[in-house]
This record gives C-alpha cells, structure tokens and sequence, in this order.
C-alpha cells in the first residue's frame, strides 16, 4: 500500500524543506497515511520519553503516564491544529488542501521523531551537570521542528513569511474557538439528552 | 439437627478467626500521613499516639478555663498560662499535682495577673508571662519574687496610642526578650536586658500580586475602603533554641510559609526543603485543602515547638494537625486531628514536648493532650538526631528499621544511600539515591560508577580502538590493491578526466 519512495520522501524534506513541501503541494509526493504514521511515531516516542527518560532528566511522575491517552491527545491537538488552519487559510487565499496541511504537521515531526528515544538513551548516561546535553538534543530538534512547520505551511499556502506567521496567530485563536464551540454543543447536546431521558422517566413512572 | 450445629460451630468458628485482635495502633482516632517526591499523600504507621489527657481537676489546682500556652522548663515541670482563671499553673514532671501562681509582691502590694496569655521559663527558672490584659510582661524568680516587670515600650516607631497587651514571650540566654503583641503587624518586639524596646525582628513583607494591584486600581475609593487592608499577618507562636534562634509561626492565608526561624538579627534562616517535584517543599503543613465548608482552607499554624537536634514541630488549629520537620525542612510525620475523642483537638492552642512525648494544650476542653512516641516515631527522631549531628554512619541502621516499617519513606533511602556511597559501593548507593528521588547524591554516586567502569576497562576499550583502527587501515589497503589488480573503473575515470 505504502510505496518505498513515499516513505523515504520525509527524509528528503527535512534537507530540502522548500522543494519538499513545494512538491508535496503540486506533484502528489506527500501521503496522508505517511503524516498520520508520523504523529503516531512521534507520540509514542513522546511517551516512551515521559516513562524512560533517565533519572537525572526525568520530573515526570511514572504514574501520571498512560501512553494511549498521550497518542490520542497528540492526534486530537495535531487534527484540531489543522482544521484551525485550514479554516483560516481557505479565508486567507492559502492555496493548500487540508491534505497538505496535514502531510506538513506530519512530516516535520521527523526530527523529534527521529532524535526522542536517541536522547532517551543518551539521559541514561549523563549525570546531573551534564544534563545540558540532553536538553540541547531536544531543544535542536524542536528547533528544527517549528522551523519546519513553519516553512511548510509558508510553502503550501504560497505565503509570505509574515503572512505565515500572521495566520499561524489567527489559527491559534481559532483553535480556541473550535474548542470552546465543542465544549457548547457537548453541553448542549447534553441537556438534550437530559430532557429526553427525563421526559422517559415521567412517562414510565406516570404509567 | 447435629449436623446443623456442626454447621453453626464451623461458621462461629470462622467468625472467630476472623476476629484477629485490634491493636493499638489502629485504634489511634486520625490518620498519620506524609507527603512523598511526588507530593502524594501516603499513609504511614503511627508515628504518635494518644496517651492520656491531663485536665486541671484531675491535678488538684481546679479545672483550667481558656488556657492559651504551654511550656516545659528544663527541670521537666510544665508551666500553663490558664488564662481565663488569671493564673500560672505549675504542674510536676509526672503531671498528678501542682501549685498555682496567682499573685507577687510588686513594691510592697500585692499584684496579679489579668488573662495571661503567654509563658516562658528560662533554664533558671526565671518565669516570664505575657499579662495581656495588664499590658505588661512580668518576670519572676523562681522563688516567686519578682525580677522585673516589662511595661510601656516607648520608641519613634511605635504609634502615640500603641497599646502593649503581650500574647506570647521568649527570652534568650542573654535574657533579650522577644513579645508578640495583639495588633502588632510590624513583627517581634525585642527588648533588652534592661527591658528597653530596641526593635521588631522578623518583619513580614506584604506581597500584592499583580491581579489584586489591578484590581485595585479599578475600583473606586469607596469600594478600595471596605475591600481588606493588606497588612502583614501577625505572629501566632513562639520558642526558642538552645542558640538563641526564634522560631515563630504566623498565620499564611496562602499555605506557603508559616514558620520562620529568626537568627538574633532578626532574619528568616529556616531551610526549606527542595526534595519535591514541584521544586521547594511549603512549610505551612498541608499542601491540599477543601475550598470551602468544615476544614477548609490552609493550614492556620497557631504555634511550634524547637524539639532539639533540628526537629521542630507546628501545630494547626484548623484541621488539629501536628507538622514535624527536620532542620532541612523536610517533612518527617503527620498526625493529629479535630474532633472529640480521646487525642483529638476541640481549639488547640499551644503545643510542647518533653522527653519523647507531645503535649498540646486544648484552650476549649481546658485539657492539655499527651502524645507517645511509636517504636515507627522514635526511630526517625534518633535517625534525623544522629543524622543533625554528622553521625551519618550509626543512623543508617535505624533507617533500615524505618523502611521495615514503612517502605515509602525517602529520608531512610537517602540516609542509606549515603552510608553505600561512603563505603565505595556505587552502585548500592545509585539504587538508594534514585529510590529515596535525589538526583544530587545520585549523579555523585553515578559519575564514580561510570569512572570506574571506564578505568576498569580502559584496557579493553583502547584495545578495540586499536584493533578497529587496524583493521580499517587494512581494508582500505586490500581494497587498494584489488582495484589497482582488476584494473576497473577507478583508473578508468582517471584516464576520462585526465
């Protein structure tokens, strides 16, 4: 199902980002299902992170980690982050699909992808003043991770540096508002729901 | 009809197994607890538990009425402010009997007290008591007569209509005497052997966030007056070490810090723990409250005992706790509660200890409560001693007895983990430190672990990189010469580009 070359075109990416994303967005190069796989990675590498940082780097209480919950979450933020920019682009004259968006958020996760369970290891070696190391691994990759996005969503979109910034700003906002519009129409349904389900009780009880 | 009460000796019988016989411990009417790295609340065995209650009538001197201090003088006798009856109350080391202090001869009369709210006895017995209601501190000999009497500070600092009503008082080896005062918000009043006021120690800052600033400037002058003043909390408690150090608690609305130890020029100098995942240990009790209803709100610490060898313990009126911390802030055990059992708290006004047991003086039931030592207790106070004073070695024992009785506490680990990375034996010592969340001793113990592996193996180590060194250099060679012998493509290239 998964071509070699469409596997192995995330790495092409992270050297060429420019004409990565720009191929992506025009010749078809990019697959949804490569991105997705991505995020997945990335996720549980995140976790795996959380639980088996060494002990010198490691703040995160063991029994705060449920991995499936975090792989998840990453999906849920990597999707609603999507839909916002999506949103905002189509009004901004971006010129990507939310397919393209999607490839984008996927495939700049690579670096963490690729540099997470490395530095995990390396934290089982270090000792307390040599944490730098370990923080610097992270931090590049993260780094290099928004550079990526950032680029991505620039080249996609055809837009302008300011511009890109501009609307990753609004689709910040617009996240918010998708959630707090979820958050309404759960509450909403809900008090559908309660008013069914109390009109049930009377009905069965007055019979 | 005989199998049938076969049956029912069998059912009995099982019933009666089950009866396993209650012990003391789990009769202890509150829960005894601890907070651990990761600021859950974890159940410990007692560490502390109720050991009778002491009233006035049950002494001979007549039933206490609002009692306010407490305090144990050096020679063991425990001196009580029994405040509503106007009247010291000295009760015997074995608290059956005692004699009262209502009066003392002052130039020729005859004086007494009026609601004394505070006492202090020196090691010579020298008795200071904060008369309140008298505006005054008197301070008496051991035989009664009287020394001195503290009364009417005068100083640029203190307003016109400054009222002196002393609550509690402490003097130091150099006979300074330290008062808080109702009303005072400036801090400790210190005065000096003379009894001239020189000074408040220990003032405590206001801190105004920047929400209520705003807030503030919003609102108008109407609503800024009834809105409450931001002034310092005052004082609640006192004590005082062998080396002059006051302890003083203060009530925090916030639960940060409620106890302080002031060095003799009046600045805070109490630790506070870092071993907490959120990065510094509140030395206000508890870290979790109800928001609103019975019990609710943060630890209100109403006064501290200096326990010796570093260990001082805070007492809290709102939920009848008692919080008992080492000298490096670190939180040892947790025990106590409101209610009306026998060893619960009614309105805990003070709290002391003699030997190894706690008193806490119930202003309410005019009682005051004994608590004993467990065998759980004991240890980690003669561990945490001989850990204060630098006999690391000796203590480790004992905290092996401690993580026999409870495999949760951290201090045991690290005390043994210290003991592991003295002896050289590193790896021990990593295990211990990493159990005990100390990230400090463990990259210690650790950066000695790795260095030995390395100097162990250096030999093998340069070896393989000599022999892979070796190896590569005799790769590329053969490589080399193949080429050269097939006579393929390198020199083919040469031969096109040239």
């Amino acid at each position: 199902m998964l071509k070699k070359e469409k596997l192995k075109y995330p790495f092409y990416v992270l050297f060429h980002p420019f004409d990565g994303f720009y191929e992506i967005r025009h010749r078809e190069k990019g697959s949804v299902l490569v991105a997705l796989l991505m995020v997945f990675l990335f996720g549980l590498s995140f976790s795996i992170n959380r639980r088996y940082a060494g002990f010198v780097v490691n703040f995160v209480n063991p029994r705060s980690v449920d991995t499936r919950s975090e792989v998840l979450g990453i999906f849920a933020a990597v999707f609603l982050f999507a839909c916002s920019n999506w949103s905002v682009t189509c009004l901004m004259e971006g010129e990507g699909r939310f397919k393209d968006i999607l490839t984008v958020i996927g495939y700049s996760l690579l670096p963490m992808v690729l540099t997470l369970i490395p530095a995990t290891v390396l934290s089982w070696f270090i000792a307390s003043n040599e944490e730098g190391l370990y923080y610097l691994v992270i931090n590049a990759a993260a780094i290099f991770t928004v550079i990526l996005m950032v680029i991505g969503i620039m080249t996609v979109h055809n837009y302008s540096f300011g511009k890109t910034l501009i609307t990753l700003f609004i689709s910040f906002i617009a996240l918010l508002i998708i959630i707090f519009i979820i958050l309404l129409l759960v509450y909403l349904l809900q008090q559908v729901y309660m008013f069914f389900y109390s009109l049930y009780t009377e009905i069965i009880l007055k019979l | 009809m005989k199998r049938r009460s076969l049956w029912l000796f069998i059912v009995i019988l099982i019933m009666l197994l089950n009866c396993t016989p209650v012990s003391a411990v789990s009769r202890v009417p509150y829960h005894t607890y601890n907070y651990d790295y990761w600021e859950y609340i974890y159940y410990t065995p007692a560490a502390y538990i109720p050991a009778g209650n002491v009233s006035g009538t049950n002494t001979g001197v007549g039933a206490f009425s609002n009692p306010q201090d407490i305090f144990t003088a050096e020679d063991g006798k425990i001196y009580v402010a029994d405040t509503g009856n106007n009247r010291i109350v000295v009760l015997n080391p074995d608290m059956k009997s005692g004699r009262v202090i209502d009066s003392f001869e002052n130039n020729g009369k005859q004086d007494t007290f009026k609601s004394p709210h505070g006492v202090y006895v020196t090691s010579d017995n020298k008795v200071y008591i904060a008369d309140t209601e008298n505006f005054r501190v008197v301070v008496l000999n051991e035989d009664g007569s009287l020394d001195r009497i503290i009364s009417n500070p005068t100083s640029e600092v203190l307003a016109e209509d400054f009222v002196f009503s002393p609550l509690k008082v402490v003097a130091d080896y150099a006979e300074r005497v330290y008062v808080v005062a109702k009303n005072m918000f400036q801090g400790i009043m210190a005065f000096d052997e003379n009894g001239n006021f020189t000074g408040f120690i220990g003032t405590i800052n206001v801190t105004i966030t920047t929400y209520e600033k705003i807030w503030r400037r919003l609102s108008t002058k109407t609503q800024r007056e009834k809105q409450i003043q931001f002034i310092p909390t005052e004082f609640t408690g006192l004590d005082i070490d062998e080396d002059g150090f006051v302890y003083a608690t203060n009530i925090d609305a916030k639960g940060k810090q409620s106890v302080r130890k002031l060095n003799p020029k009046g600045q805070d100098v109490i630790k506070k723990s870092k071993r907490s995942v959120s990065g510094e240990v509140p030395l206000s009790g508890d870290l979790y409250w109800r928001m609103q209803g019975d019990y609710s709100g943060a630890s209100r610490i109403v006064d501290v005992v200096y326990r010796g060898n570093g260990i001082y313990s805070i007492l809290d009126i709102n939920r009848g706790r008692i919080f008992t911390y080492d000298d490096e802030g670190n939180l040892l055990y947790i025990f106590g509660g409101r209610g009306s059992q026998e060893g619960t708290f009614k309105n805990p006004a003070a709290i002391e200890a003699v030997g190894d047991k706690i008193l806490v003086l119930d202003a309410y039931r005019g009682e005051i409560m004994t608590f004993s030592a467990t065998r759980y207790g004991n240890l980690i106070n003669k561990a945490v001693s001989l850990r204060y004073d630098g006999d690391e070695a000796s203590a480790v024992e004992l905290w092996k007895q401690v993580l026999e009785l409870d495999s949760n506490f951290e201090l045991a680990y690290i005390g043994i983990g210290k003991s592991y990375l003295a002896a050289g034996d590193n790896r021990k010592a990593m295990e211990y430190f990493r159990l005990g969340m100390d990230r400090e001793y463990y990259s210690i113990a650790y950066k000695r672990y790795r260095d030995d592996i390395l100097e162990d193996n250096l030999g093998y180590i340069l070896t393989a990189v000599v022999v892979l060194a070796a190896i590569r250099i005799a790769v590329s060679r053969l490589r080399k010469v193949s080429a050269v012998k097939a006579g393929r493509r390198p020199a083919a290239c040469l031969r096109r580009r040239s």
